[in-house]
């Protein structure tokens, strides 16, 4: 909890009154100017108010505001101005930049402490219930995540797999949005925005729910007619999606998990479905997910074929036995190979 | 006598600095003690006569609060006085506020300095 009170005063006289005031109470620091203040804030987790004069030698009173408002501490500790008598001016300044409160000199100590006291227990009261609410809210991101998981999973048991499908892809994303990242600047993407893509790899294949169980399970090749039925998964998918209540998924995840659903069918030279888009006008995000589905589904056993294995894979991949891809996600793919291996 | 009687009798409001004190006489009488370093090291007569109002400006704000705390009512007045008709330009009338007090002052602090 924090317990020390900084004061900050040119004239050792008014420093002294106040330390004597809140001594018994809370821990206190001293500083005889702006510069020390900032020094002492920046290295000290434990002060629970800055009793703040404005006139001093050295940085004044509206710079220290000033340099607490750059480096956010304002926003945690309450500050106090103590003053002789500023202009208006000075003190509307000081509020403006974030003051709690303007004490005059000579002020009554009881009152002092008072006033002091109370907003010190509104800060912690708030800083506790902040620390609260982080932690929710990463209860319920997780339970969001948990439920999307689960949503994708029950899907893939139709498709006769056990749910780690879904896993591997998101997996599989995860390692290589970072290798392109890291490898090719124009495909940089933030730690923040790969974390989203990763969760909305996990609904790429949900529009197979509305694929009849005889051609999503059909153990030999499908006809014309089924391949035209199957390739609808990706659309389907989106309208699926579009079909979500608001909410469920976070606004960008939502965008991502459309763009995926519809276009990790898309292939580099412009054959793919259901759009045809060639190059870079797919997304890489899609671009990513293709090619971690296409080594899953090599590497996993099928209702039509057995397993390959990891080198076989690579080789067909490599080779364009699986589509056609960007070769700078290939290069990526190659790089992370030891991660992504089965 | 003691000091905290002696500056009472002058005019300093010491019951009001002893509460601010948390009733520490001694902590109170430290800090009379340094009264003295304080006006030494901000003179306000010079900056009137070279013309510097700014300079004279921060320096009675300073004696201000300090005299304040103290409770040296009679310098507390003047100094207070001597901001406000510095801030309403009239630096002749805060010159003459601070002049006024020059030798109450002298008492106070000779009376500090008698009880060190």
């Amino acid at each position: 909890m924090r317990n020390t009170i900084l004061i900050v005063d040119d004239m050792e006289i008014n420093r002294a009154i106040l330390a004597e005031g809140f001594k018994d109470e809370y821990h206190i620091l001293e500083a005889e100017n702006g510069q020390e203040a900032i020094d002492i804030l920046n290295v000290n987790e434990d002060i629970a108010a800055v009793l703040l004069d404005i006139m001093m030698p050295v940085m004044d009173g509206l710079d220290v505001l000033r340099e607490m408002n750059s480096n956010g501490i304002i926003f945690r500790i309450p500050v106090f101005i103590i003053t002789a008598s500023d202009s208006e001016k000075t003190l509307m300044d000081a509020y403006n930049l974030g003051a709690v409160d303007i004490i005059s000199k000579p002020f009554m100590m009881n009152f002092l402490k008072c006033r002091i006291g109370s907003v010190i227990e509104l800060y912690r009261h708030r800083n506790e219930l902040e620390e609260i609410i982080d932690e929710q809210v990463k209860t319920l991101n997780s339970i969001n995540h948990s439920m999307i998981e689960t949503l994708a999973s029950v899907i893939e048991f139709r498709d006769c797999e056990s749910g780690e499908h879904v896993k591997r892809i998101s997996g599989i994303t995860e390692v290589l949005m970072t290798a392109v990242s890291e490898m090719f600047p124009e495909y940089y993407t933030t730690r923040v925005e790969i974390e989203k893509i990763t969760m909305a790899s996990i609904l790429h294949d949900v529009g197979k729910i509305a694929i009849p169980d005889g051609i999503l399970n059909k153990p030999g090749r499908l006809t014309n007619e089924e391949f035209e039925i199957m390739k609808q998964h990706t659309t389907k998918g989106c309208e699926i999606l579009a079909s979500m209540p608001s909410g469920i998924l976070d606004k960008e995840v939502y965008n991502y998990s459309y763009d995926i659903c519809r276009h990790h069918h898309e292939r580099y030279d412009g054959r793919g479905y259901p759009d045809g888009l060639k190059g870079d006008d797919i997304s890489i995000c899609a671009q990513v997910v293709a090619i971690a589905d296409v080594y899953d589904a090599l590497t996993s056993p099928r209702v039509y074929k057995a397993a390959f294995e990891h080198e076989k894979a690579v080789d067909m991949i490599f080779n364009g036995e699986c589509g056609i891809f960007n070769p700078k996600v290939l290069e990526a793919f190659k790089s992370s190979m030891d991660k992504i291996k089965r | 006598m003691s000091l905290i009687d002696d500056l009472k009798a002058l005019g300093a409001n010491t019951d009001e600095a002893l509460e601010r004190f948390m009733g520490n006489a001694s902590l109170y009488e430290r800090m009379l003690g340094k009264l003295t370093a304080a006006v030494e090291s901000n003179q306000v007569m010079p900056c009137f006569e070279s013309g510097d109002y700014q300079g004279a400006l921060e320096k009675a704000h300073t004696l201000k609060g300090v005299t304040g705390n103290l409770s040296i009512t009679p310098l507390y007045k003047a100094y207070s006085d001597a901001v406000s008709l510095l801030r309403e330009d009239k630096p002749d009338e805060a010159k003459a506020a601070v002049e006024k007090i020059l030798s109450v002052q002298e008492e106070f602090i000779s009376c500090i300095e008698k009880n060190k």
